[in-house]
């Protein structure tokens, strides 16, 4: 940190002042401030951040610029299918649509700023309980500067039939971007939660971008939480989302990165609670020179825990990144088992794939935990058998990529998201 | 359209550098049954594969045309959409991709922009063929031939000959993991789509086969070549007698492309 470092200190004040925050939260901004800035920038195993820049100027304080026309009609379909739907531009919140009939039952979708005036014991009981204010650099960085960002609570017992989505859109008109989600899911309740990270126009080089999310699975409820990204080159992003995931509860993320961008991210559950499950679905579309890092991890602690991850990535042109799924299973985690499944593809000579597996088991008496990593190209066998059918090369190259990454966006519970994700993905494969 | 014509004159074929295929002259009509048969690893495969355009097998030598085009100049997709089909040995499973959104992809491939089949028609069709090929309905939703059973994948082969309107049909060892029953039914359809305006060369280990498709020409393969070519009556004798007479007459000690001649 430079000369920036003063002034934004004065920054976290200055959003402490301008959301009326109380002290609790304006002490947690101020030391988790304090730990971005003592924390040394270290060096990952492939990603070597030293030579990111950390600037993060123009932190946007007020709504800036106009929606993209994609975000606009995303937004407009999420809100004509009834669903609920947040929608918040760089950091600033322009839209939220919540049906009456989900507060009545006790349901809470809000900006995190509403959340913080109106539900301050709940949110403070939970914001930082899994993701840590001082756990990495990143992580102290999104705690002293979130804006926007979304709070969701689900009473017990209460099944959300419909999915609740967060639109989160970067124009670049500001740096420092860092949305917060918590996510608390009371006992034996449902809940999907949909987050949307848009790209909306070119952003500016050698800044810093910090998104992380919580949630929070208490007994027997069952929680998806859908990540659809479009983390685009220029910035540093980091994205960090873990679950706690209590006894028998179930979390099961979905994410999705189309990009072109330098990211680090990582996807978590912490299976704590015996019977607790998690999957993880995740796909990686890159092109340009993108450099995603993108971590799957599942920590069991709990007995009878069980987890699965898939991954898939489809990477082109100069794109070189590394998926990573690790499952660590701990001492007395009786019975607990794991699957890991990665398949990258690359579809240009010049881009490069790391598939990483990772298994630590401390417990002797597990079920099967089984992995499969592949790295390689388009079976060339595939696209034969589809164009000696008359299909031409390009459309059967993109039948078969889509065979890969169908499964994963037909996970997402929103139709307007799927369309959306579907037409990245497309626009990448023309 | 016309009457197809496929003709196919010296052709040599390699692998990996390695001679299979050894100057093979063949010409199928439309109309003809051409039964192609032949001891393993004699080359018959490899034609199949050369023809349709495969990009591990190199054509060294020779040429082939269909109706006067070249065929050798065509990608796979053109040849295809010219009218060759060609029911495969192994054919690839394709993850994630339905049976169905394959074959009317295809299809629409074939017909061309502004020309595709409406999709209700299209899922008729589709099941009316399942139907009479004694396909379980759920295999339209399936994903292309992935798990599927062995004589599952040959009839899937022949599902998609008849909804694809071929010109020149190469059934390479349909026969093979078919049980009786599927052995008629995928005679019949093959005998249902025999017209003037269609071409077959039947490759098959067995004269069973030949029974239920009355071939007009029976050819045998070794070391790359057509080394006899005569009436159904050849493929009895082979049947019968197996190759040993004719390597004796023709003076053969190894069949396989291998051996030199
Ligand atoms: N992809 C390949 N790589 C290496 N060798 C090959 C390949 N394909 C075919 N060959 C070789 O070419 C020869 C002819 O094979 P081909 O499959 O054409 O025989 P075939 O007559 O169809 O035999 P079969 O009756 O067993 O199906 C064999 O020796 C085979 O091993
Ligand atoms: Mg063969």
């Amino acid at each position: 940190m430079t000369e920036g470092t003063s002034t934004l200190a004065s920054v976290v004040q200055e959003l402490s002042r301008k959301y009326a925050e109380p002290e609790w939260l304006k002490e947690m901004r101020e030391s988790a401030w304090n730990s971005y800035v003592n924390t040394p920038v270290v060096r990952l195993e492939k990603s070597d951040l030293s030579k990111r820049s950390w600037e993060i100027e123009n932190l946007p304080l007020d709504v800036q610029s106009t929606a993209s026309d994609a975000v606009d009609a995303l937004v407009q379909s999420i809100v004509e299918s009834g669903a609920p739907v947040l929608y918040v531009r760089d950091g600033q919140v322009v839209r939220t649509e919540v049906p009456a009939s989900l507060s009545q039952r006790g349901v809470i979708v809000t900006d995190m700023h509403t959340a913080v005036a109106q539900h301050g014991e709940l949110v403070k009981a939970h914001l930082g309980s899994v993701v840590r204010t001082d756990e990495s650099k990143w992580a102290a960085l999104n705690a002293a500067l979130w804006q926007g960002g979304a709070f969701v609570y689900v009473p017990k017992n209460t099944a959300v039939d419909v999915a609740v989505h967060f639109v989160h859109e970067d124009t670049g008109a500001g740096a420092g971007i860092a949305p917060r989600i918590l996510v608390v899911a009371d006992e034996n309740s449902s809940l999907s939660f949909v987050e949307v990270h848009v790209a909306s126009s070119e952003k500016a080089s050698g800044v810093v971008t910090s998104h992380v999310a919580e949630v929070v699975a208490k007994a027997n409820a069952r929680v998806t939480f859908v990540s659809s990204n479009q983390f685009r080159k220029g910035p540093t992003h980091f994205a960090t989302s873990r679950a706690l995931v209590h006894q028998d509860a179930s979390v099961d993320w979905v994410f999705t990165d189309v990009g072109d961008g330098y990211t680090v991210g990582l996807l978590e559950s912490e299976l704590q609670g015996s019977g607790s499950r998690s999957t993880i679905r995740a796909l990686g579309m890159g092109y340009g020179r993108q450099h995603l890092d993108l971590t799957a991890s599942m920590l069991h602690e709990g007995r009878y825990s069980t987890s699965d991850i898939v991954m898939h990535g489809v990477l082109r042109g100069r794109a070189n990144s590394i998926y990573r799924s690790s499952t660590h299973i701990f001492k007395n985690a009786v019975g607990a088992g794991s699957e890991q499944h990665d398949r990258m593809l690359m579809l240009d000579s010049t881009a490069r794939a790391d598939a990483i597996p990772m298994l630590l088991i401390d417990e002797n008496d597990v079920q099967r935990c089984g992995h499969a990593a592949s790295v390689g190209r388009i079976d060339e066998n595939q696209i034969y058998y589809l164009m000696s059918r008359g299909i031409p090369k390009p459309e059967a190259t993109k039948m078969v990529v889509w065979g890969y990454l169908q499964p994963t966006v037909d996970a997402i519970p929103s139709a307007g998201v799927r369309e959306f994700v579907s037409n990245l993905i497309d626009g990448e494969l023309a | 359209m016309a009457s197809p014509h496929l003709k196919i004159d010296g052709l040599k074929v390699s692998i990996e550098d390695k001679q299979i295929v050894r100057g093979l002259d063949l010409e199928v009509k439309g109309g003809e049954i051409h039964a192609i048969m032949g001891p393993n690893g004699t080359g018959k495969s490899t034609l199949a594969s050369a023809l349709m355009g495969h990009p591990a097998y190199d054509v060294t030598g020779g040429t082939v045309t269909l109706d006067g085009q070249d065929l050798l100049e065509m990608s796979v997709d053109e040849r295809a959409r010219a009218g060759l089909f060609l029911a495969m040995q192994y054919p690839a499973e394709v993850p994630g991709v339905s049976n169905a959104n394959f074959i009317r992809t295809a299809l629409n491939a074939r017909l061309g922009e502004g020309n595709e089949v409406p999709v209700i028609k299209f899922h008729r069709q589709l099941q009316e063929k399942m139907k009479s090929l004694n396909i379980d309905p759920v295999f339209a939703e399936r994903y292309l031939n992935e798990g599927f059973s062995g004589g599952e994948k040959k009839r899937n082969e022949i599902l998609q000959m008849s909804m694809l309107n071929p010109r020149i049909v190469i059934l390479d060892e349909i026969d093979s993991g078919l049980d009786i029953d599927a052995l008629k039914i995928v005679a019949k359809a093959v005998n249902d789509l025999r017209s003037p305006e269609v071409g077959f060369l039947i490759i098959t280990h067995y004269q069973r086969l030949l029974e239920y498709i009355v071939p007009d020409y029976v050819h045998v393969m070794m070391q790359g070549r057509i080394v006899r070519s005569g009436g159904r009556e050849l493929a009895e004798k082979l049947e019968a007698q197996g190759y040993d007479w004719l390597k004796q007459e023709l003076g053969i000690e190894d069949e396989t492309v291998g051996a030199e001649a």
